[in-house]
């Protein structure tokens, strides 16, 4: 029994054009996904999207588990992601939560407002 | 003798502290003293059924098994030595609560409470007949007394505090490590993972001498730095300056002789042939601390710090007693760690007292208090005369033994007399300069007398009346202080009692160290032998 | 209460547990005595006690005079019957325990024993006597002197006196080295306590201090003696010690002159146990406290520090004469201090003009007397002068007391003059006159045979000709400042002028106000001053003294044993215990004498020659005991004379005299004399000041040094973490910088390491 990903949507589309896709593309994407991220949260001052920027690399990370998993047959990979989305939710009402009172503090939604713990 | 009366000497001061903890305010005191005085049944059981003929027994042993696969055991016992010392913290205890009474306004259940701790703790150190058991309570008497530093003493408080416990803990993490090592040694030999201090003693002195000497070292780390040794003193004088009047008893009265028990309980008999070896070192140090503190007493202003580096000095002469590793030293030492708990406290108390009333400890600003405190200043003169040495009182046999094993302790001299224990650690000219300890001795507190005691009557500016005292000592001070001077006078007219009882485990204590001092050069030379045949076979397979 | 409860038991349980002990006493050999001896130390303790109860209740009368003198009287009884009943054999009585240490071993087993027990021969009978007779006088004395004070400090004053007197019977008959030193330390204490009796006064308490930490110098030497004793000899107890046979063969070598075959130790004993008789009898260089003692009331100077107290320093060197004997140094140098102390004080004592300084140094000198004849080999010599000196310098103290006192405090010689003609004072004006005839010397007086007894022992004894020349020009010189006094304060003109004294009743209460109208009150007595005559105590003790110090010079006619070849009563009593320098063996010698008279020492031939001496040396040609008895009584009474042509010949009042003129012709030498030779400031110079500075070097380098090692360490992590520091911005982004770096870096070293392993 193929998997979804051997049998996608791209392949019934275009069946010869497109080559098969491997494990190392799925890598790539969600290594691109995960740079992104990462360096939109150092480049970014605005805290909500960093906190987006963290979701992308979730995301990205999320995506190499399930590479994974199909590529060694387990569900093993899926089981993360699920949790890792589950976390990744909480997280986030959480985190607008606490981006909404620091702004309320400062009227700012820059992370540079806040360095308190400075050395 | 029954185990119960340790354990209960142990047990009651734990429950009552939480009983103080939980009551209220106002009663705190009295619970607190009525704990301390409740302690002092089972004391004077142990003291009654106490065999002393067989004083080097540890007798009212008990056992209860904690960690088995690891050896652990919590067990106690006392022979004579310990027992004396229990003695002392346990008549100390009514002591120093009496003499809080009035100096403690404010927080009075923390306060006793942990004063209770700290009984218990002190207690578990003497009667301890297993390292672990001994280490966490030699540890655990750290804690009750930072809190007695940090939250109830005077001005520079915080810096005392932390630095009374960073010093001492610090020290006492190398002893740990060096008799972890002693226990993995011992568990070499055997095959048997034990921390029982008799199986370890006799075991032991088996290690090479280069070994021991770390061993040594490692011990006199915390230990040194407890009783306190030059130059690892000068937490003491900060702490005691600033503890409350019942810290500073406590760690004149047992806390420092925590330090030269170790050494007699632990350095000597562990590391019998590093510890000989190295005698003329700690003696040096001991005569270095006794002349330097004595002279940095005579110039204090401070009445308090002066009385402080007079332990240093005193101490001095207990180490002294220790290095010459004879049997008049050995006394003579633990005779001090006795006497000096009583005249030393007895001093800090009288100190205690007088703050109290005029809020100053400067020399400059109060004095001449015969002429209003008559009662005070014949105790004060007392006190200080017992702490100068003079014979009758306590701190005499004590000295004299000590100086005389110094005497006895030469080579040349145990040869000509062909007794054994005799010593042949140190010589003549350790007790000569020790013995200008007693000239500065009498300098510096003569100094501190004529000042606070006689001349013209001064008193801090805007002095008024205490609330509650009356100008002259009153009635429970007074008696807070005649146990201490009648046990100055017991100790003075009698110190034959003390000396017979401590005389067999001290004669044990020199015979095991000389004895075995051979034997660990006899096994040495085997072990050599040994591990080169073992190195040998190693490179020609 | 449940405090003492814990201690009585302590003292219920030890004995039980060592009834078994089977460490028999090493002094077996010697009797024991019968044990209502105890009562002559306990007596003065239990007064002692008595006046602190006093002192509790609050008692305003003079029951603690009449307590003490009771006691030290019943302790004088006991004393004498002591003394009666003593049959020539030396005996121990014991108390208690007191220290001992048992050392077992594969060597045998000893121990260290110093019990609480008394040692009785003749040496101590003799010394006991007049301590505990003159301690009963002076209270008696005392009950009158110190009558201003009653109350509280009334209390204190014989509570000390007591205590003194217990430390003092401690110190001559304990029965070994240690309880020695606790009557040597217990006297220090009780000099210390009464010198500072007025506490008030800033120079009271530094005359306390200084004469307790002076002493305390001397004492450490004693210590370092009493330890090195035990230590080579295995004893301290007397009567093991001086029946010690490695002891007594030193001796023997000792007087053939082989000082090689003594080892150097033992002969280091002696030298210690001299710094410690150097102190307590104020021998140069550590006399200086004795005269500064004299801020003490009047009766404790008479008692501690003129006629017994200041005598221990001859006493332990006369019990311990043998250990002196036997070392080479020793002697020489006792005899040559004791010399030069009293020269160096007579002279000082020639140039003061307070008379109870001017006797303070007469003590000193009197004492060094004492010391040169235990160094010229006549310790019965010494002690005969310790008993003569004791009598008239008491007796000489107590009337400068009752002039002090009646006088409101002056002491000035200069301001004072003719007092034998004023009403009242008859007795202590004859008092004064027969204390001075016998301290300058006038022959047939005791203090003129005993002086006598030293120098001609100088003149005998080879090699201390000089010694004997010194000492007579001193005992010139002795002669000259006595009557100096004596012409000034009693003869001549009557004139007086109080001091400013007050005799105060509410003396404890009012401290500064005392001191306050001080000066007011010295103004207005100053016009119409009556002096208070002193009343029948006084009286009656200056009697008795004056009698006994008429009759000492009895005992050197008296008393002698043929059998013993002693010539006197003193020499009786001293040449029968260990100070006998011609026999260590106590009252053995004469049987020692009867087994091998061959080999009994010849007296005469000291422990430094081995040559036969003649037996006597001749001075300006004659026998020298002969002689002296016609030349120190010449010098005597060239020195009185001296005294009467320059202070009394021709005076019109009482502050100038022919003296002066004179003295301003030796130029700046009188008013260095008068200040002491500058001694004092001296050893402020060379000593305290330095180890004063030293001290605050010290205590400056501990806190800056030694303690610095330890903050450095305790500031080392905290240097750490300033450096890390910075690292920590705060910012959130820098951290995430950080974090992303740290995995890169981390991913790309395993990378080249699995790249390198690959290639590999």
């Amino acid at each position: 029994m193929d998997s979804i990903l051997s049998t996608s949507l791209a392949q019934l589309a275009f069946p010869e054009a497109v080559p098969t896709i491997t494990l190392a593309h799925y890598l790539f994407v969600s290594a691109a996904m995960f740079v992104m991220g990462l360096i939109g949260f150092m480049t970014r001052k605005n805290m909500i999207i960093m906190f987006l920027c963290t979701e992308l690399m979730f995301q990205g990370a999320g995506l190499a588990l399930i590479a994974f998993g199909r590529h060694h047959l387990g569900a093993d990979g899926q089981t993360f992601v699920i949790f890792v989305l589950c976390v990744a939710a909480a997280e986030a009402a959480m985190a607008l939560a606490l981006v909404v009172l620091l702004f309320r503090h400062r009227e700012s939604l820059s992370s540079q407002s806040w360095k308190e713990l400075n050395g | 003798m029954s185990p119960i009366w340790t354990i209960l000497l142990i047990v009651i001061p734990l429950l009552g502290a939480l009983l103080v903890a939980f009551d209220r305010e106002e009663g705190a005191y009295q619970s607190a003293m009525r704990t301390m005085l409740f302690t002092l049944i089972p004391g004077l059981f142990m003291l009654y059924q106490f065999d002393y003929t067989m004083g080097s027994e540890y007798q009212g042993a008990a056992s209860i098994n904690w960690i088995s696969d690891l050896g652990l055991k919590l067990s106690i016992g006392t022979d004579a030595i310990a027992l004396l010392l229990i003695a002392l913290t346990v008549l100390l205890g009514p002591i120093v609560v009496a003499a809080s009474k009035t100096a403690i306004t404010e927080d009075r259940r923390k306060y006793y409470a942990w004063l209770l701790v700290l009984q218990s703790a002190m207690v578990g150190v003497f009667a301890a007949r297993d390292l672990m058991l001994f280490y966490i309570c030699f540890e655990f008497t750290l804690l009750p007394m930072f809190v007695l530093i940090r939250c109830y003493g005077s001005t520079n408080r915080v810096a005392a505090s932390t630095k009374f416990f960073l010093y001492t803990f610090t020290g006492s993490m190398m002893t740990l490590a060096g008799l972890m090592y002693v226990v993995y040694f011992v568990a070499q030999e055997t095959g048997i993972w034990t921390l029982d201090i008799a199986m370890i003693t006799s075991i032991a002195p088996r290690m090479p001498l280069d070994h021991q000497a770390w061993v040594l070292f490692a011990m006199l780390a915390g230990f040194a730095v407890k009783v306190p040794l030059f130059p690892v003193h000068t937490w003491l004088p900060l702490a005691h300056t600033e503890a409350p009047t019942a810290g500073s008893v406590i760690l004149a009265g047992v806390l420092l002789k925590l330090g030269t028990y170790g050494l007699l309980r632990f350095a000597i008999p562990i590391t019998p042939a590093a510890f000989i070896e190295y005698a003329p070192f700690i003696a040096t140090l001991s005569v270095i601390g006794i002349i330097y503190a004595g002279l940095i007493c005579w110039v204090q202003e401070d009445i308090k710090k002066l009385v402080a580096y007079s332990s240093v000095s005193h101490l001095g002469f207990c180490v002294l007693g220790l290095a010459a590793l004879n049997v008049s030293g050995l006394s003579g030492s633990v005779l001090y760690m006795l006497s000096h708990g009583l005249s030393t406290g007895g001093l800090f108390l009288m100190i205690g007292f007088m703050y109290e009333r005029y809020h100053t400890r400067d020399m400059r600003q109060v004095g001449g208090l015969a002429s209003k405190m008559p009662v005070w200043s014949f105790f004060m003169v007392f006190f200080a005369m017992a702490s100068v040495g003079l014979p009758g009182l306590n701190g005499f046999p004590s000295e004299v033994l000590c100086l005389i094993a110094a005497f006895q302790s030469d080579a040349a001299w145990t040869a000509a007399h062909e007794a054994g224990a005799w010593g042949t650690t140190l010589g003549p000219w350790f007790a000569v300069f020790a013995g200008t300890g007693m000239v500065i001795a009498a300098m510096y507190l003569l100094y501190m007398v004529g000042k606070i005691c006689f001349g013209a009557y001064r008193e801090p500016e805007g002095h008024h009346a205490h609330e509650v005292l009356p100008t002259d000592l009153s009635r429970r001070e007074i008696w807070t202080l005649i146990p201490l001077a009648v046990g100055c006078l017991v100790f003075g007219l009698r110190p034959v009692y003390l000396l017979d009882a401590v005389s067999d485990p001290i004669n044990d204590t020199v015979i095991a160290a000389y004895e075995n001092q051979h034997h660990e050069l006899h096994i040495e030379t085997n072990e050599e032998h040994a591990m080169t045949e073992h190195s040998t076979s190693e490179q020609h397979p | 209460m449940i405090n003492t409860t814990l201690l009585s038991s302590m003292l219920a349980l030890a004995p039980d547990a060592h009834a078994g002990g089977a460490h028999a006493p090493a002094t077996s050999e010697v009797a024991s005595g019968p044990s209502w001896i105890l009562l002559i130390v306990a007596l003065p303790m239990v007064t002692t006690i008595l006046c602190g109860i006093y002192a509790m209740i609050g008692n305003k009368s003079k029951l603690p005079a009449w307590t003490t003198v009771v006691g030290a009287g019943i302790a004088f009884l006991c004393t004498v019957a002591m003394y009666l009943s003593f049959d020539g054999t030396p005996y121990t009585v014991h108390a208690f325990d007191w220290i001992q240490v048992h050392f077992s071993s594969e060597g045998g087993d000893k121990s260290m024993i110093a019990n609480f027990s008394f040692y009785i021969d003749t040496l101590t009978i003799y010394w006991m006597l007049f301590v505990t007779g003159l301690a009963t006088l002076i209270a008696l004395y005392a009950s009158e002197y110190m009558s201003h004070d009653i109350g509280t400090s009334y209390c204190r004053f014989f509570g000390a006196f007591g205590l003194f007197v217990f430390s003092m019977a401690c110190l001559v008959m304990g029965d070994n080295l240690l309880m020695l030193y606790l009557g040597w330390e217990g006297v220090g204490l009780c000099s210390y306590l009464l010198i500072g009796y007025f506490y008030k006064k800033p120079e009271a308490v530094a005359a306390a201090k200084k004469a307790f930490i002076v002493n305390r110098i001397g004492d450490l030497g004693l210590a370092l003696g009493v330890y090195l004793t035990f230590v080579h000899f295995g004893s301290l107890e007397y009567a093991v010690l001086f029946n010690d046979p490695t002891l007594l063969g030193y001796v023997e070598s000792a007087k053939v002159g082989d000082f090689s075959a003594i080892p150097a130790m033992a002969q280091w004993i002696p030298l210690l146990f001299m710094i410690g008789a150097f102190g307590k009898s104020a021998q140069f260089p550590l006399y200086v406290w004795l005269p500064d003692a004299m801020e003490g009331p009047t009766p404790v100077s008479a008692l501690i520090h003129a006629a017994t107290m200041v005598t221990a320093g001859v006493y332990l060197i006369a019990r311990t004469y043998p250990m002196f004997l036997a070392s080479e140094h020793a002697l020489p140098i006792v005899a040559w201090i004791g010399t030069i102390t009293a020269l160096l004080a007579a002279t000082i004592g020639m140039a003061q003009f307070d008379i109870k300084r001017i006797m303070a140094y007469s003590t000193v000198s009197q004492l060094g007397y004492m010391f040169a004849g235990l160094g010229v080999l006549t310790p019965t010599g010494g002690a005969y002068h310790v008993l003569t000196h004791a009598f008239f310098k008491a007796l000489l103290f107590l009337c400068c007391g009752a002039v002090m006192h009646g006088f409101a405090g002056q002491l000035d010689l200069r301001k004072l003059s003719g007092l034998r003609q004023v009403k009242g004072w008859g007795i202590v004006s004859l008092g004064m006159f027969i204390g001075c005839i016998n301290l300058a010397g006038v022959p047939f007086t005791a203090g003129y045979f005993s002086k006598d007894t030293i120098l001609a022992e100088a003149f005998v004894t080879p090699g201390y000709a000089m010694i004997g020349w010194i000492l007579l020009i001193t005992a010139g010189l002795t002669a000259y400042y006595t009557f100096r006094v004596f012409f000034r304060v009693f003869m001549g003109p009557v004139e007086y002028h109080p001091g400013d004294e007050l005799h105060d009743h509410d003396h404890d209460d009012h401290g500064e106000a005392n001191h306050h109208d001080a000066g007011q009150h010295g103004d207005h007595h100053a016009d119409h001053f009556h002096p208070h005559a002193p009343g029948w105590a006084i009286n009656t003790v200056l009697v008795v003294l004056t009698v006994c110090s008429i009759f000492a010079s009895g005992l050197y006619i008296v008393g002698g044993n043929k059998d013993a070849h002693t010539k006197h009563y003193a020499d009786t009593m001293v040449s029968a215990s260990t100070a006998s320098y011609h026999s260590n063996y106590g009252s053995h010698a004469f049987e020692y004498y009867e087994k091998d008279p061959e080999h009994y020492p010849v007296p005469g031939i000291g422990p430094r020659g081995t040559i036969e001496q003649p037996l006597e040396m001749p001075l300006v040609g004659g026998d020298p005991h002969k002689m002296m008895y016609y030349i120190s009584g010449v010098i005597g009474v060239i020195g009185i004379a001296l005294a009467w042509f320059l202070h009394l010949f021709g005076r019109t009042n009482a502050a100038e005299c022919k003296m002066d003129p004179i003295a301003r012709m030796f130029g700046p030498i009188p008013k260095l004399a008068e200040n002491k030779w500058y001694v004092d400031e001296i050893y402020w110079a060379i000593l305290v000041t330095p180890l004063r500075i030293g001290s605050h070097i010290l205590h400056w380098i501990d806190k800056l040094f030694v303690d610095g090692i330890v903050n450095v360490f305790g500031f080392l992590p905290r240097l750490l973490a300033w450096i890390l520091r910075p690292s920590q911005s705060g910012v959130l982004q820098g951290y995430a910088v950080s974090m992303a770096g740290g995995i890169a870096l981390l991913l790309l070293t395993v990378f080249v390491i699995i790249l390198q392993g690959g290639a590999s």
